[in-house]
């Protein structure tokens, strides 16, 4: 293989050059575009759990929301949400049974309705730090987190429209609350969305006649891949409740959400042969237009080899040179399609807000694509930019080793 | 002169479907020795030429280069055995237009295990014989019609062949030029002792050889 020659050659027939480097990039960006897409789209519907690192939550709806003979409770002052009944001790002791969950994390989860609207107030399990809504307080805009009972931390909106103030007293349902902290929503956190947090034993003191009660488990798993095990033994174990996962939002999502992880590789590779196809049809062109010259290198003493070493040389130099631009367009149109907004449908019983209320989380449920870097991508994009120089080498080489110099040289 | 033969082809004949090209040709070329193929158009002593060369294989018959039977080599040994002993210039010159005229006067050294700098010097040494040297770093493309076919001998002359076979030298040139190329060729012939084949259809220019072989409708005539 002659580096001059193959420099040469791609220099000089810019055209031909151009002409197969964007047929790899195209191939290359597609492949590379559908799965960076598709990995942040699986991300996205990760992000509710993620953002409370937990990995199964489990509920327990009201009876009548499943009966409806049942008759409506009060919807005035304290009230637990429908999708949300206490979960008794009883129900604890036996999640800490199943084998393979790692943390657990509670929370009580209260709307209150007055003349005013509603809202929704959290109770935090300040115990476990790492699990549960208490990880919004990563998202504090002011002031701190509560540390003990009697305080509270407002989202930064409902704290605006209702004009309070960091170090202000809140009430709810009568009690007192000091305002320490402001804190703001973020994107796809509608799992620990609420207007309210407060210690878990504040949110407790709120429920009339509740001492301990709490009506959110969230569970962390040892091994994540356990999770559809262990949602089966939880459904054995406490029959009646909810058990929702990111794959609840993925059942729920319609459309691109279908780009599931094979099938965006099926996608991106099904448009990568395409693509491939494209190269060698034309790179076999390239190499009947170049007859004349392959005929003179074997009348001057080179070997089928040596022909075949220097075309491999210039198409994986185009391979290499395609790979690069369509990994860098890849990622280019997928964070372009990054700053998309796509909406996140919830699970009815992770809506902590009233199903009338849906308007006042819109800013929760929707979300820009987290697209993000893949070293694996991107190396298994410049392994099939090489695949696809390696194919239309092996093709070209086939064709090329069937042209007899003499057979050339007649013709011209 | 040596006396023994270099070239030897016996009961050739060369068919392209039902068409007999060349028939039943034999002839012998000897060390040093200039021979000229001379015949109409379509005579079938370019088709000779590409037998005698290793460039194609007759239907029938024999050639035996330099003590080697090549009739039933294979495409690579034959390309290889072109590369260690055959230098070949074509009428249309036949060069790589991408290439500089150093770099294709270099062309067959390329796939040959040697560092850049002797191919350079070796093809840089020939294209000054030919008087080439202010043109080293030319494409074809800037060259004239002469000067190409100068590259073109430099480049049979790159592998220290043992024969030269040229197949219509001068035919794309004119006549002040074609001159010129066939005095490099004599000059190759009577000081260097090259020996060769060429192939031409103008009179004037196969006397100049040792030997004139006349070729009519694919048959060795004289």
């Amino acid at each position: 293989m002659n580096y001059r020659y193959i420099w040469k050659e791609i220099r000089h027939h810019r055209h031909r050059t151009l002409v197969n480097v964007l047929g790899i990039a195209v191939g290359i960006a597609l492949f590379v575009s559908i799965n960076a897409v598709s990995a942040a789209y699986q991300n996205a519907i990760s992000l509710p759990f993620k953002n409370i690192g937990a990995d199964i939550v489990v509920q327990r709806a009201e009876k009548r929301s499943l009966d409806a003979v049942q008759p409506p409770a009060s919807m005035r002052g304290i009230r637990l949400p429908f999708s949300n009944q206490i979960l008794s001790s009883q129900d604890m002791e036996n999640l800490k049974t199943i084998s393979g969950i790692d943390t657990m994390a509670t929370s009580l989860l209260l709307w209150e309705f007055d003349q005013g609207g509603f809202k929704t107030i959290m109770g935090v399990d300040l115990t476990a730090p790492s699990l549960g809504p208490i990880k919004v307080k990563d998202w504090l805009a002011q002031g701190r987190f509560p540390e003990k009972t009697g305080e509270a931390v407002l989202e930064k909106h409902f704290a605006k429209f209702h004009q309070i103030k960091l170090g202000d007293t809140y009430r709810i349902s009568g009690q007192s609350f000091t305002v320490v902290g402001l804190l703001e929503i973020k994107e796809g956190s509608q799992v620990a969305s609420a207007n309210i947090y407060l210690a878990l034993a504040d949110a407790q003191s709120l429920l009339v006649g509740s001492t301990r009660d709490i009506n959110i488990a969230y569970l962390h798993m040892k091994d994540p891949a356990q999770i559809d095990k262990i949602k089966t033994e939880i459904a054995k174990i406490l029959p009646g409740v909810t058990i929702t996962s990111s794959d609840s939002f993925l059942e729920l999502m319609g459309g691109m959400s279908q780009i599931s992880g094979q099938f965006s590789l099926v996608v991106s590779l099904v448009a990568l042969a395409g693509a491939i196809f494209l190269i060698i049809k034309t790179m076999i062109g390239n190499l009947v237009e170049r007859s004349r010259e392959i005929g003179i290198l074997k009348a001057m003493g080179w070997t089928n080899s040596d022909v075949q070493k220097q075309l491999i040389g210039e198409t994986f130099l185009q391979s290499i040179m395609g790979g690069f631009a369509g990994i860098v367009a890849g990622y280019l149109i997928a964070y372009l399609l990054g700053y998309l907004s796509i909406p996140i449908a919830t699970p009815w019983e992770l809506n902590l807000t009233p199903a009338f209320a849906k308007m006042a989380e819109t800013s929760a449920k929707t979300i820009h694509l987290p697209v993000s870097f893949s070293a694996v991508l991107t190396a298994a994009a410049l392994a099939l930019s090489f695949f696809a120089g390696g194919l239309a080498s092996y093709f070209m080489g086939r064709r090329m080793s069937k042209m007899k110099p003499a057979d050339i040289l007649r013709k011209l | 002169m040596n006396n023994a033969d270099i070239l030897m082809g016996t009961n050739l004949s060369k068919r392209f479907d039902n068409l007999e090209v060349v028939k039943d040709v034999s002839l012998t070329v000897k060390e040093g020795e200039f021979v000229s193929l001379v015949g109409k158009s379509g005579c079938g002593k370019t088709t000779l030429l590409s037998l005698l060369s290793g460039l194609e294989k007759p239907t029938k018959g024999k050639v035996i280069l330099n003590n080697k039977d090549i009739t039933g080599a294979s495409e690579d040994e034959l390309a290889l055995f072109r590369r260690d002993h055959v230098g070949f210039i074509f009428q249309s010159f036949n060069l790589i237009p991408t290439l500089s005229a150093w770099e294709n006067v270099a062309l067959p050294l390329f796939p040959i295990k040697m560092t850049g700098e002797q191919r350079s010097r070796r093809a840089h040494d020939l294209l000054n014989q030919m008087e080439m040297g202010h043109r080293i770093e030319h494409l074809p493309g800037a060259l004239s019609g002469g000067e190409k076919q100068r590259v073109a001998i430099a480049r049979a002359l790159i592998n220290n062949p043992k024969i030269v076979f040229a197949d219509e030298p001068t035919g794309n040139l004119d006549s002040v030029t074609g001159e010129a190329i066939m005095a490099i060729l004599n000059e190759l012939h009577k000081k260097k002792g090259m020996t060769m084949l060429m192939v031409t259809h103008a009179e004037e220019l196969a006397a100049s050889a040792d030997r004139v072989i006349r070729m009519k409708d694919g048959e060795v005539i004289a």
